[in-house]
């Protein structure tokens, strides 16, 4: 091993001095007048004697190219020179990736490049650390391609999955819509017939009452005369009652039709509202426990804020005021606050000064305080975290990162909202024409006609009706939920399917962050959440989500929070951060960021990278 | 039902509130007194010449060197109880034109305690340049019945002692004996004696909820100063105001305060007022077309309050006897002595050089010092520092220096770090230095009551703390908590406190990073007006009120000396303050505190960075960007164009504000915040010429527009432009979305822009188009700069780099220019270590002549650094080649790019190559 090294040393000097000017040569000027022009471009630069700046500005001879003397402001005549600002560098790194730097960095005293080309005019020698810095880049590229490899097939799968798992959704919601349409039918014969029944009990009622009243007066009467009489009366009247019921059913028959139309009419106005709080209805009932539990933090929070705010508002307020009735502490405290928007002494974060200040002020400031500070412990070697750029850009980097605890909720079983089984369990495709059947054996046997009206009969309508009525509102509500979330935007390929209805958590010190894509980001802490911005959309071609309008933050603008992924075999949660005050940027692992091309395009690298080997370095 | 009605209408209230807070300045005026509120203020604001006691100069003699003279009351009737005993005045004359005037009480009459001289101010070397005072001579001047004591100062001045009535000026003897500065020319001369505190006596005083027990009595000094042949008045920062001072009382003046001097750090200040901010230089400038400037500085640190006079604010006691063309000013104290200096001038410069003979030179700065600072309240780990600088890298935009704020500590605990944070602070500290940068870290006066805490522990032990009116260590509140405050007036605490700088000491700091120094005033969140009660007292039995102003300065100062000592002496300190007093100067850079992101802010920055120059720190500049608030990109941008040119070139944000750092605004604005940066570093070899012009004379780097042209009256007002030497004039675009601006260019030479080298005529207000790419920018004809055109990631590499010069012609085809480099960072210099070229182009021909004196000592300079490119502006000549000489060498003129960097530069008479060495002596020769 040291024998080996010593001999890539003894390369790296000879190659410098192949490069670099012989010691008493002070100047900054290369030797190869072709220095730090990249490959591509060398026949641009030989194919004339008189060269043209590449921006279209000028013109210089080839005595001037690498000269040390800036003749095109951008840089073209420069190439191996820091003469032009605007100029470019480019190192072979033989063993490593070709770089191009910004001519700044040429002869600057800093080795920017691994084969240490950038620095020739004797001033700082830069030894060649490609082989090394390349091998690592490998290995790490190796392992990237495969976490690719095997994220590629996950992708794969989950997009068959969703796929066939929207298809199924897309069929359903179809057939959930017919039934719903069929159901609605049934539910409002039945409903005529109930009112119809109804009637009849009206009617009944009345004729019963009548009935009671004659009984009455005739027993009054017939005390003076003969019964005879009163029956042929008695069927008359019935008869009567009979034709204009008649004539009132028909009547009643065109009117519903007409308040048919009418309802799927209003549906496009009427029914949002009442799909909506449907849908809540049905949200909250999944979510159970934890749902309500969420909520009901959540309100607790905007109280919290309220106060919080009441109370800043009387600082601000009342600083003119009220201070002499404060004691030095306090006094302190609020100036302090002037500048750190927090109650006093959370600065410092210390418990001597919480056992100071009034415990209940303390739990609002200290809270927000803690926030502050919870963002800024772990380090992470990821520093494209606030800017959000290319994947490939952090390449190398994104593979260490397993010391942020972080874990995901599995699946709520959509499917399985207990409410709905009944009317969900669609395997059997018979439930409607079961019901359809009932229904219709029902008005079969229930003789409308009938004076007085069967009791049971009317019975069985009646809950016949209430039992179809609710479970059309099921199924609207079912319908509804399906129709929102199909709206939804599941990325080209709805590789983010899998993502509806699902929550990834990060645990960072005392916070819990709840990323629920297409819902909404929050952080809690203990029993009080922070929402750090609602469900808004993806950005930067589907590689961030966004969440916006969360709660607002004291002096500052409302949370909001960027999910940037990145491909990887598990979805969770790798880091969250919040590099302006209350903007959040959280990263995501998820195989649904692995796609075949930037596979093909890292196996690519690595090949080149491979073919640039020098043939020694493959015995090390 | 009931509960609603009565709460919702609060709820409004309270958002109503909420909104309101948020939005309108909240500048808590009501927590600072007033001058009504301040008893000695109002007692002498209201005090006119017919009320107030006359006093008279007797017993004049020559004694020491000096005139000595002891003032009584002139009639015995009017003798007021409090001021029996007679005051002494010394008068004594120094070198160039300064005259000093004493006035104390009569120590051998045993007053209640001696009265606070402040100690450490006046620089040791003034005392040398003193004039043994041999004779004086009696004259009695016209219209009065006693003589007047007349002593020499310089030719053509003498300073007179008037007798009766007291009066002490200088005059122009040139120019018919007329006065150029005067005190107590109205008569409005008080002094307050200590007094014991008898039966009965009750002198304390209460403020909002604080109280001061004023042990010693009312104890205040006024006069009033009157600058002659003076059309305005300029100085006395630190106030958010307009660079000429605007009369304060007076005919037609508004209800106003007067100028106030007393340290505060005061929570989102408004941009016009009077108010007085963190820091206190006692010290004005006259200046008018007629006679030139003079000045006057009072050598006091208790809190001052000053009255510039509206012409005809002494219209009731009858027309002044005094001709027109003067500025009347009042000054009060609440306490200390008459320590007062009059600068005869005549010239602004002259008048900067008297005053910093006195107070001292501005310090040397470090080169790197002078580039652009990166500053956030917070860049929050380690992480987040590693981030910021490389992403200066990866849109190649210079930087030198990233800043730490009070986040990186452990609990606010000074020399220490959040070892979740900053867990390898020297690590850290030496990625950066790789890359030849550096960083600052914050270090306060106050000190956290944290017995675990060894700073703590080790100033309690020894007594280090200022004490309260009690005797106790005062226990004030700020970032930490309770905390103390170190007697930065004790030479002894000073130098124990320099010591903690040392890399022992301060764990985990390298030899790359430097200190800053916040809330020095001192800040104290729960004292009168946020800050140290006026009764607390210091060592030697000396109260706040008498030191307050200065307390900062000495915290500076005993700072900056640790960090000279950290060094071996080898190292020049670098210590950014937000307090100042005079002599701050010798100290390290000020930045004027806590600005809001709004366009006036950025207006009065111009006025604010000026007066501090004016005032001898000239190492200076505002938070680029504005610390509170959100600024516009526009906004951002405009300021990064105008600080580039401050003195001092730094970025600073609130923890609550949006990052804003150069690359976070798209990508036209990245390229328009990277030009404005790359501007600044190109003309940094500039620059550091002027830093070393304000080291040698006092001259400041930003100066106004009359320092360069004292006779042009159009520019005595004007602060919406300045003059960056003598050469460049910068003219700030303060409003939104500019489309023109008009800008006004003195003297009878043409301008170039500095942008595309067109010319413009001089005396002239030209109405100029405005574009999103720069704040307009000249180039004064008759005047050379040096530039480096090549960028790199911070100054340190820009070292060896070759120079462009860029001369622009005068209309005879002459320009003169300098150029002053060194090591950048060590007191080799002083021995001599440095190069000083000046540049004169005259009859077709450029050459170069060493200007360091022979005598300057052994130490060299050794450089290579070469010129490789010379630009002439206004030349007229078409010529195609130059000669060099000695070398006899042949270069090429050809037109070339004004700004290599810059796309669509216009091309400019360009000398090629000359590749003539700083360090010789040569001539290149048109052909």
């Amino acid at each position: 091993m040291m024998k080996l090294r010593m001999g890539t040393g003894v390369i790296v000097i000879s190659t410098a001095l192949l490069f670099l000017c012989l010691p008493f040569c002070s100047s900054s000027v290369p030797n190869d007048p072709f220095f730090g022009i990249a490959p591509q471009d060398e026949k641009y630069y030989k194919s004339s004697d008189v060269i043209r700046c590449k921006d279209g500005s000028g013109k210089f001879t080839r005595a001037q190219l690498n000269d040390d003397f800036c003749d095109c402001p951008d840089g073209t005549d420069e190439p191996g020179t820091s003469a032009c600002p605007g100029g470019k560098f480019y190192c072979h790194n033989a063993g490593h990736v070709p770089t191009s730097l910004f001519s700044s960095r040429v002869n600057d005293g800093i080795c920017d490049c691994c084969d240490g080309t950038d620095e020739y005019d004797g001033k700082v020698t830069c030894s060649n650390t490609c082989w090394e810095a390349g091998k690592v880049a490998r290995d790490k590229l190796k392992k990237k391609i495969a976490t690719y490899q095997d994220g590629v097939k996950l992708r794969k799968d989950e997009i068959e999955k969703a796929k066939s798992a929207l298809d199924k959704d897309k069929a359903e919601l179809l057939k959930l819509k017919k039934e719903e349409s069929t159901l609605k039918e049934i539910v409002q014969q039945l409903k005529e017939h109930k009112e119809e029944i109804e009637k009849e009990e009206e009617k009944e009622r009345l004729r019963k009452e009548k009935e009671e009243k004659e009984k009455k007066e005739a027993e009054e009467k017939a005390n003076e005369e003969k019964s005879a009489a009163t029956g042929e009366e008695a069927r008359h009247t019935n008869e009567a009652g009979k034709h204009s019921d008649a004539k009132d059913y028909a009547a009643g028959e065109t009117k519903y039709e007409q308040s048919d139309v009418g309802d799927s009419y209003d549906g496009a106005t009427d029914s949002p509202s009442s799909e909506g709080s449907l849908l809540n209805e049905v949200e909250e009932s999944v979510k159970g426990a934890e749902g309500e539990h969420a909520a009901k933090s959540e309100t607790d929070l905007r109280v919290e804020e309220k106060k919080s705010s009441e109370e800043i508002i009387n600082t601000g307020n009342d600083a003119s005021e009220n201070t002499e009735g404060l004691s030095k502490e306090e006094l302190g405290q609020l100036v302090a606050s002037r500048w750190t928007g927090q109650k006093g002494g959370k600065q410092s974060g210390e418990a001597e000064d919480a056992k100071k200040t009034e415990e209940q002020e303390d739990l609002t400031s200290e809270s927000n305080n803690e926030e502050y500070e919870g963002y800024a412990s772990e380090t992470d070697d990821d520093s494209n975290r606030y800017d959000g750029e290319d994947e490939t850009e952090d390449d190398f980097r994104e593979e260490e990162r397993d010391d942020v605890s972080s874990s995901y909720k599995p699946d709520t079983d959509f499917e399985g909202e207990p409410d709905l089984s009944d009317v969900v369990a669609t395997d059997n495709p018979s439930w409607l024409t079961k019901i359809q059947r009932t229904v219709r054996k029902l008005f079969k046997a229930v003789n409308f006609f009938e004076t007085p009206l069967n009791q049971t009969d009317a019975a069985r309508v009646r809950k016949e009706y209430d039992e179809l009525s609710s479970k059309l509102s099921k199924l609207q509500s079912r319908v509804s939920s399906l129709t929102q979330k199909l709206k939804h935007d599941f990325g080209p390929e709805s590789e983010f399917y899998s993502f509806y209805d699902r929550c990834f958590e990060s645990k960072q010190n005392k916070y819990t962050y709840k990323v629920c894509p297409y819902d909404q980001a929050s952080q809690e802490e203990g029993y009080s959440t922070t929402r750090l911005g609602r469900w808004d959309k993806f950005e930067d071609s589907y590689k961030v989500m966004a969440f916006s309008n969360g709660d607002r933050c004291w002096n500052g603008p409302d949370r909001s929070m960027k999910v940037r992924m990145r491909c990887g075999l598990k979805n969770e949660i790798t880091d969250v951060d919040e590099p302006s005050r209350c903007e959040y940027v959280a990263l995501l692992s998820t195989p649904a960021l692995c796609k075949e091309e930037k596979l093909k395009e890292l196996q690519h690298k690595l090949d080149s990278l491979n073919s640039q080997q020098p043939e020694k370095h493959d015995e090390l | 039902m009931k509960n609603k009605t009565q709460t919702l209408p609060l709820l409004f209230f309270l958002l109503f509130q909420f909104l309101f807070f948020n939005h309108v300045h909240s500048w808590k005026k009501e927590e600072f007194r007033t001058c009504h509120q301040t008893p000695f203020c109002k007692r002498a604001r209201s005090r006119t010449s017919s009320t107030s006691t006359p006093l008279i100069a007797t017993d004049v003699t020559i004694s020491d060197g000096n005139l000595i003279a002891k003032l009584v009351a002139k009639s015995k009737q009017e003798e007021t109880q409090q001021n029996t005993n007679p005051l002494l005045l010394s008068l004594s004359v120094y070198q160039n034109g300064v005259v000093r005037v004493t006035i104390d009480e009569d120590r051998s009459l045993n007053p209640p305690k001696s009265r606070f001289h402040v100690p450490d101010v006046v620089v040791s070397e003034f005392q040398s340049t003193k004039l043994w005072l041999q004779r004086v001579t009696q004259e009695t001047l016209d219209g009065d019945d006693s003589p007047s004591s007349v002593v020499y100062v310089s030719d053509g001045f003498d300073a007179v002692l008037r007798h009766d009535p007291f009066e002490v000026f200088v005059r122009d003897k040139s120019n018919g004996n007329t006065r150029v500065v005067s005190m107590n020319s109205h008569g409005l001369f008080d002094f307050e004696q200590l007094k014991v505190k008898g039966e009965g006596d009750d002198w304390e005083e209460s403020f909002r909820s604080h109280h001061d027990k004023r042990p010693y009595g009312p104890q205040s000094i006024s006069f009033d100063v009157t600058f002659h042949g003076a059309d305005f008045v300029y100085g006395i920062p630190e106030h958010a105001t307009s660079l000429a001072l605007k009369p304060t009382k007076g005919p037609g003046v508004e209800e106003s305060e007067p100028y106030r001097l007393f340290n505060l750090d005061v929570f989102e200040y408004i941009h016009d007022s009077p108010f007085g901010l963190y820091g206190s230089v006692p010290f004005m400038l006259s200046h008018g077309k007629q006679r030139g400037s003079s000045g006057f500085f009072w050598l006091n640190a208790a809190e001052m309050q000053i009255d510039v006079l509206g012409s005809g604010w002494d219209a009731e006691n009858g027309i002044s006897k005094l001709p027109k063309n003067r500025v009347d000013t009042l000054w009060m104290s609440e306490a200390g002595v008459v320590d007062a200096f009059f600068f005869v001038g005549p010239t602004p410069k002259d008048v900067l050089k008297q005053y910093t003979s006195v107070t001292g030179m501005p310090a040397m700065p470090q080169l790197f010092s002078t580039a652009y600072h990166q500053c956030r309240w917070n860049y929050r780990d380690e992480e987040d520092v590693e981030h910021v600088d490389s992403k200066f890298d990866e849109f190649d935009i210079p930087y030198d220096v990233l800043w730490l704020d009070i986040e990186h500590t452990d609990g606010k605990k000074y020399f220490t770090w959040d070892n979740v944070l900053f867990p390898n602070p020297e690590e850290m500290q030496r990625k950066i230095a790789a890359k030849g940068r550096h960083m600052v870290t914050i270090v306060d006066p106050h000190i956290k009551r944290d017995n675990s805490f060894p700073l703590h522990k080790e100033a309690t032990e020894k007594g280090y703390y200022v004490k309260d009116s009690n005797g106790n260590d005062y226990d004030g509140w700020c970032w930490p908590g309770s905390s103390s405050y170190l007697d930065m007036l004790s030479p002894e605490i000073r130098s124990w406190w320099g010591d903690k700088f040392s890399y022992q000491n301060y764990v985990g700091s390298t030899p790359s990073l430097y200190i800053w120094n916040d809330m020095n005033e001192p800040s104290v969140f729960n004292g009168p007006e946020v800050t140290m009660p006026r009764d607390a007292l210091h060592i030697g039995g000396v109260e706040h009120r008498e030191v307050h102003n200065a307390y900062g300065y000495y915290f500076h100062m005993a700072t900056s000396e640790g960090l000279v000592k950290r060094g071996d002496g080898k190292d020049r300190p670098f210590v950014l303050s937000r307090a100042l007093f005079a002599g701050t100067q010798r100290y390290g850079a000020i930045w004027t505190g806590d600005n809001t992101a709004e366009w006036d802010h950025l207006r009065v920055s111009v006025p604010m960075v000026l007066t501090l120059g004016l005032a001898g720190v000239s190492f200076s500049g505002a938070d680029v960007g504005g610390f509170f608030g959100n600024p516009e990109p526009e906004l951002l941008v405009r300021w990064y164009q105008l600080g580039a040119f401050y003195p001092f070139f730094r970025a600073h944000a609130h923890h609550d504000t949006k990052r804003r750092e150069p690359w976070l605004f798209g990508e036209r604005n990245t390229e328009l915040i990277r030009d404005a940066i790359h501007v600044r570093y190109a003309l940094l070899p500039y620059y550091y010429t002027l830093f070393r012009e304000a080291n040698t004379t006092g001259v400041p780097v930003m100066r106004p527009l009359w320092m360069e042209f004292p006779s042009e009256e159009a520019t005595f007002s004007n602060d919406e432009a300045f003059m960056i030497g003598n050469s460049l004039l910068v003219q700030g675009i303060y409003t939104e979305r500019a489309k023109q601006t008009s800008v006004y260019l003195p003297g009878k030479e043409s301008w170039y822009d500095f942008r595309t080298g067109n010319v413009y005529k001089g005396g002239a207000t030209h109405k100029l188009a405005v574009t999103e790419e720069s704040i307009p920018v000249f180039m004064r004809a008759g005047t050379i700069i040096t530039r480096k055109d090549r960028f790199r990631r911070s100054s340190t590499q820009m070292t060896n780099d070759p120079y462009t010069l860029v001369i622009a012609l005068n209309s005879s085809q002459a320009a003169e220019g300098e150029l002053y480099i060194d090591d950048g960072s060590s007191f080799n210099f002083l021995q001599g270590a440095y190069i000083h070229r000046r540049f004169i182009f005259k009859d077709g021909k450029l050459t170069s002549l060493d200007l360091a004196p022979a005598s300057s000592g052994n130490a060299r300079y050794p450089v290579n650094t070469v010129i490789e490119r010379i630009i002439l502006l206004g030349h007229a000549s078409g010529s195609k080649n130059a000669l060099v000489e000695p070398s006899n060498q042949k270069v090429d003129i050809e037109l070339a790019p004004f700004w290599v960097q810059r796309k669509n530069s216009p091309a400019v008479m360009t000398i090629r190559k000359p590749n003539v060495r700083v360090t010789d002596d040569w001539t290149i020769k048109i052909l």
